[in-house]
């Protein structure tokens, strides 16, 4: 029965029990039951290897929904703004050009280039150092928005990991340098996988001259 | 790429981690057929080490004809109270946290971790906890509150009162058979005493002096509410404890709980001159007291419950409201009444086992199994049956603490007027009447009319838990049971 429609009882009103829940001993054997259901399910189940818990079912599989966090963690919803990388080209050096864009618009200044210089390449300059000291970072995305080069992502996929100690949050170029290579029309084609393959091709099958595009 | 501690980190990081294990199904059934068969086997070889290390301590004793020996009460001592009660009491601290995490779809603990290598990055069940919750008991500081500190002695002889009763109880149960063991008759109990269980009362009632101690030597008024209200729970249930037991005395004849186990099973003369199990009731239901004494065991469970402060009736702890009367007490002292909470649970158990359970007793097939291994040989056939009764002893107990751990999650507190208003309106009559039907049908028909009572009172008991009626009952039904609805708990929430 209901349990809320003795809500408007008066506080001395007796319940509307049956016969059987009034035994009380009906009512507790019940419960136990719930229990020890429970309690075999999940002492005899396995965990299924997916991580996404809650849709955990079928046979065997238990009913406990925790999940052991340093051990495992559930998959991010995609576009979740996580940790920043800095994205490779496809020579695996960074897109970044140490423009200071990204530092300038850091409210929480946690971003910190030194900037160096290639010789006699389409893009001149590169970061020498590019630290990023996550214990100080808001996470705001506006570095990823003040990119003119789309250089720094934040789709990890993950937040900044939990450390013992402070100098172990600054992440330097070498640990943000990591994920999927990217390119655009934009760059310059001696930078571009893509077209270089193409200009090894003869002009009848799409190959082109290189240099004449970009800037 | 990865080479600085910080790029280690950040590979680490970027994408979910798999599951330390991928089981698969096989591997899964293989895991648990395994760990059961483990852990019974476990207990089996335990049950045959404690015969056999009391056999040891046994071979000092003068008399080789009869158990009960000094050197025997101190082998049992060390293994019965020492070992089995105390490691169960301990462990038990982590089962109700783990047992109540499952029952609640939870992990529970498992973060503590043992600093040994290859096991140092694994839970093993939640067991580190146990070492961890120790050693924070014993070296945290002492400490005594001033008003304490004005009746210092009967602070501390509190916890000790709590606690040392709760293991003596242990004393008089039988764990195992009278039984020769290489040429000397041992049984697995303490002391052999003729007033048997009233013993546990006497004891029972030691304990409440106590937890009454505790609260009152406190100078704290919760402690002291707590204490008060353990001190009326214990004199209360007592009078039912006792009670309960009359119909069990009528039953057996007896107040020694060995003499008790002997009758619910088939003696070893009966099985040796080669017939059955003479005992069996109506031929086929073991003379257990539970099926000659339902309602007595029912009532005796809540009372026992009761008396050793299980919750639901854990009105006298209540963390939630008045934490209860240790709540000055902090270190070891503290510790000794949490401990104590969970001796008493497996000393209960033991008691139960061996009124209404059967105790050492292997249902039904002990007979067959009595012959087969005085087949194998000749002479420690009976030992080795020893052995097989002890693990079932043991086992029984496990159940019934299981059961106890279900019953703390499956009810709610009881309120302290409801504790008190269940104890002397419900099952003080109940028991009553219970003795006097009890004794009635037993000059009238001995032990096998009490065993027809015992049926008629389990298909009445399965007959309110399983076939009442579902729907309301008509209005002019609650008034005509109001008495009734008064006395249970369940009609006032």
């Amino acid at each position: 029965m209901d349990p809320h429609d003795h809500g408007h009882a008066a506080p001395d009103a007796k319940p509307d029990l049956s016969l059987g829940e009034r035994f009380y001993l009906r009512e507790a054997f019940k419960g136990m039951a719930v229990l020890s259901a429970h309690f075999w399910k999940n002492l005899l189940g396995f965990r299924a290897a997916d991580v996404e818990v809650m849709d955990r079912k079928g046979p065997g599989v238990n009913m406990v929904n925790t999940i052991n966090y340093p051990e495992e963690h559930p998959k991010y919803p995609p576009g979740y703004r996580g940790m920043h990388r800095l994205v490779p080209r496809v020579d695996g050096r960074p897109r970044c050009v140490a423009c200071y864009l990204c530092a300038t618009a850091c409210p929480a200044q946690c971003i910190y280039i030194e900037a160096g210089e290639y010789e006699g390449e389409a893009i001149e300059k590169y970061p020498i150092r590019f630290e990023i000291d996550e214990l100080r970072c808001i996470v705001c995305g506006f570095c990823v928005e003040a990119c003119p080069k789309d250089a720094i992502r934040m789709d990890t996929g993950s937040h900044a990991p939990a450390v013992l100690s402070r100098p172990l949050a600054v992440f330097d170029k070498s640990a943000l340098l990591k994920g999927p290579a990217v390119e655009h029309a934009s760059d310059p084609i001696t930078y571009r996988a893509e077209l270089k393959t193409m200009a090894a091709l003869p002009p009848e099958q799409g190959g082109r001259k290189p240099g004449g595009r970009g800037h | 790429m990865a080479t600085t501690p910080t790029a280690r980190l950040a590979s680490k990081d970027f994408a979910p981690a798999p599951l330390p294990v991928n089981y698969t199904q096989s591997r899964w059934i293989g895991g648990q057929i395994v760990s059961w068969l483990a852990f019974f086997g476990f207990l089996f070889v335990f049950s045959a080490v404690v015969l056999g290390v009391v056999r040891l301590c046994a071979s000092f004793d003068e008399n080789k004809l009869k158990a009960g020996g000094l050197g025997e009460s101190i082998g049992n001592i060390l293994l019965l109270v020492l070992v089995f009660v105390m490691i169960t009491a301990t462990l038990l601290t982590m089962a109700d946290r783990k047992w109540s995490a499952l029952m609640q779809d939870r992990v529970g603990p498992n973060r503590a971790r043992l600093p040994i290598p290859g096991l140092s990055n694994r839970p093993l069940a939640g067991l580190p906890h146990i070492v961890a919750d120790v050693l924070k008991m014993l070296f945290k500081e002492d400490f005594i509150s001033a008003g304490a500190a004005k009746e210092k002695l009967l602070f501390n002889l509190g916890p000790l009162l709590s606690f040392g009763p709760a293991f003596m109880l242990f004393a008089i149960v039988p764990v195992g058979p009278e039984v020769k063991v290489f040429g000397k008759v041992i049984a697995l109990q303490v002391a052999h005493l003729d007033w048997g269980i009233l013993y546990v009362f006497g004891l029972a009632g030691i304990g409440v002096f106590g937890t009454a101690l505790a609260g009152w030597a406190s100078d704290n008024k919760f402690a002291l509410l707590g204490g008060l209200r353990a001190s009326a729970q214990l004199v209360s249930y007592e009078v039912t404890l006792g009670l309960t037991l009359v119909g069990t005395f009528i039953a057996f004849g007896t107040l020694r709980l060995d003499e008790m186990t002997v009758l619910q099973g088939a003696t070893e003369q009966a099985w040796r001159a080669g017939g059955g199990d003479p005992t069996l009731l109506f031929g086929w239901l073991p003379a257990w007291g539970i099926f000659l004494q339902p309602l007595g065991c029912v009532l005796f469970i809540v009372a026992a419950m009761a008396e050793i402060k299980r919750p639901p009736f854990d009105t006298p702890e209540g963390e939630s409201e008045i934490i209860g009367y240790f709540v000055e007490y902090s270190g070891l002292k503290s510790g000794l009444f949490l401990i104590a909470e969970y001796v008493e649970t497996v000393v209960v158990c033991g008691i139960i086992t061996a009124m209404f359970f059967g105790g050492w007793h292997l249902p039904w097939i002990e007979p067959a199994l009595g012959r087969a291994l005085l087949d194998l040989s000749r002479e420690h056939g009976l030992a080795l049956l020893a052995v097989f009764q002890v693990f079932a002893f043991v086992v029984k107990t496990l159940a019934l603490i299981w059961v106890f751990f279900i019953i703390r999650w499956a009810f709610p507190r009881f309120r302290y007027d409801q504790v008190m208003r269940l104890g002397w309106k419900m099952m003080l009559p109940v028991s009553l009447a219970n003795v006097v039907v009890s004794a009635g049908v037993f000059l009238w028909g001995g032990r096998p009319a009490m065993a027809v009572l015992g049926l008629v009172e389990l298909l009445a008991l399965g007959f309110f838990v399983f076939f009442t009626d579902k729907s309301p009952v008509a209005h002019a039904a609650v008034g005509h049971g109001h008495d009734d609805a008064h006395a249970a708990p369940a009609a006032s929430h």
